[in-house]
């Protein structure tokens, strides 16, 4: 059975971060992304969906296939209702934390796709979405 | 073998420690404490860490991974880290993950040949 291109996935245990690697490897893998460049993804939207769930008290993984006229490639997105994020351009330093983690998630994710946009009001939530094209 | 379970078997004095394709960081977590007391248990010299399984190791694993190796050492053993895929090591460059320093080979045979030191040129 072939996952859809395009879905969401609810992100509230430890078990769904296992979840939302299988899905975004099977959806980058379909989209014809060769391993080197599926594995950027699935280790992107890893770090992604472990701070949905240790800081944004769960939330969502969306999917789907981007594509225009010149290239294809995959959107990802991660949605949480947490506490936001007040430094954005911090939180894309190496290592910085505001104390739990390593600090490395957001920068090996920004390293490792083409495309990061974060939007988050703090006390609101966090959407991060993430751009991967097709190499030609 | 189960794709989130860790396995740990000994050979002469040496631990071969097989991490599964795809483990839960709560697995990942449990890596530390098991391949430790084991170590104690055993009384072993060394340890292989096999990661040919492995298909995606992001910031946490691989920290845990540098740790464990770190903790090994500081009970007097040695830490050889065999067979990462090709793409998982590209990734984990590409990330600026510190896992330079750890001592590594292509295989487990190679790393076992190595720690029995039945190499010569590699002791």
């Amino acid at each position: 059975m072939s996952t859809a291109l395009e879905g969401e996935l609810v992100i509230r245990t430890e078990g769904d971060i296992v979840a939302t690697r299988h899905t975004v490897r099977e959806v980058a893998t379909q989209i014809g992304f060769g391993i080197t460049d599926v594995t950027r993804i699935v280790t992107a939207a890893s770090e992604l969906a472990r701070n949905v769930y240790k800081y944004g008290g769960g939330g969502i993984v969306r999917w789907r296939r981007v594509a225009s006229q010149e290239r294809s490639g995959i959107e990802l997105q991660f949605i949480d209702q947490g506490p936001g994020i007040a430094d954005i351009s911090k939180a894309l330093e190496m290592g910085y934390s505001t104390g739990h983690g390593l600090g490395l998630g957001l920068p090996a994710a920004k390293r490792l796709m083409d495309e990061l946009e974060i939007q988050s009001d703090p006390g609101k939530g966090t959407c991060v979405t993430l751009k991967k094209w097709r190499a030609h | 073998m189960d794709a989130r379970s860790l396995s740990v078997v000994k050979i002469r004095e040496i631990l071969i420690v097989t991490l599964p394709s795809d483990p839960d960081d709560s697995t990942v977590a449990a890596l530390q404490e098991k391949v430790l007391m084991s170590m104690e248990r055993h009384q072993a010299k060394g340890v292989v860490l096999d990661l040919s399984a492995v298909e995606t190791l992001d910031s946490f694993f691989a920290r845990t991974v540098a740790e464990t190796a770190q903790m090994i050492g500081i009970m007097g053993g040695r830490t050889i880290v065999v067979g990462m895929r090709p793409a998982v090591a590209i990734t984990t460059t590409q990330i600026g993950l510190a896992l330079g320093s750890i001592e590594t080979a292509l295989t487990v045979d190679r790393a076992l040949d190595r720690v029995m030191q039945l190499s010569g040129p590699f002791q």
